[in-house]
């Protein structure tokens, strides 16, 4: 029976759940890994999954937690060898093969990777995936007002950026 | 290819990937967790402890006081001893 339920998860959601972590982490190769990861968590973790939230909402929740936690470990991995996450980003979307944008995508693709992360999380949910605030709000537990100006910051931001 | 991202996949990417993630399933089934690989090693320490247990309870249980010299003394008299050989005890465990 988990077996059947898990296989459904993987044929419905692999897919989107695929775009929204590669939409955090801009790298194909790290957007696999971490898709790994999330199933593995979510196989162990489905049993227990009582249904209080919707099923795509738990996903996001769990692959939103995973592509943070991953953000978070190779932003301290940046600092101890005294790199710059943010020219990190730059050389990862200048050097991917699988990036189809011109020079204007690729130039906002940039300033969203500029982005703190809790904040490109949120506006790539709203902007790319156009989640409403009350289903991001259930994903990343902040209210819906908070993501709303989180968003407004976000855009703000980007703007000025692409701008420059 | 994902349009609004400008991102697209390696050739069969989602195909492939599907498989990939089935098998999770498939491999974290076979695998022992960690509490079930140190089983054997848990029941063996625990079947040893209880040896122990069980072992100095017994010999606490069953265990007589030593007896005292003077004990002895009357025991190897009231025996068939001779006196010189109680005194060779005696010399012996002084």
């Amino acid at each position: 029976m988990e077996n059947r339920e898990f296989n459904n998860l993987v044929e419905q959601y692999s897919e989107p759940l695929y775009w929204h972590i590669r939409s955090l982490v801009n790298s194909h190769e790290d957007t696999d890994d971490i898709l790994q990861e999330v199933y593995m968590k979510v196989w162990k973790a489905l049993p227990s999954f009582r249904g209080e939230s919707s099923v795509s909402t738990w996903l996001w929740r769990i692959a939103t937690n995973e592509a943070l936690s991953f953000l978070r470990k190779k932003k301290v991995r940046a600092a101890l060898s005294f790199k710059s996450i943010d020219s990190e980003a730059e050389r990862v979307i200048d050097g991917d093969p699988y990036f189809n944008g011109d020079a204007a995508q690729r130039k906002l693709a940039k300033a969203i990777a500029k982005l703190p992360d809790k904040q490109r999380a949120v506006f790539c949910m709203r902007y790319f995936e156009e989640l409403g605030y009350e289903e991001i709000s259930e994903i990343t537990g902040t209210s819906a007002g908070a993501l709303k100006a989180s968003y407004h910051l976000a855009q703000e931001k980007v703007k000025k950026e692409i701008e420059a | 290819m994902n349009k609004k991202l400008n991102y697209s996949v390696p050739d069969g990417y989602f195909e492939n990937l599907k498989g990939r993630l089935r098998s999770i399933a498939d491999t974290q089934q076979e695998a022992p967790s960690r509490l079930q690989r140190f089983t054997p090693y848990l029941a063996l320490a625990a079947c040893f402890a209880i040896a122990v247990l069980a072992g100095s309870l017994i010999l606490k249980r069953t265990a007589v006081p030593a007896a005292s010299d003077e004990e002895i003394i009357e025991y190897l008299i009231d025996s068939d001893m001779t006196l010189a050989q109680i005194e060779d005890y005696l010399t012996l465990n002084e």
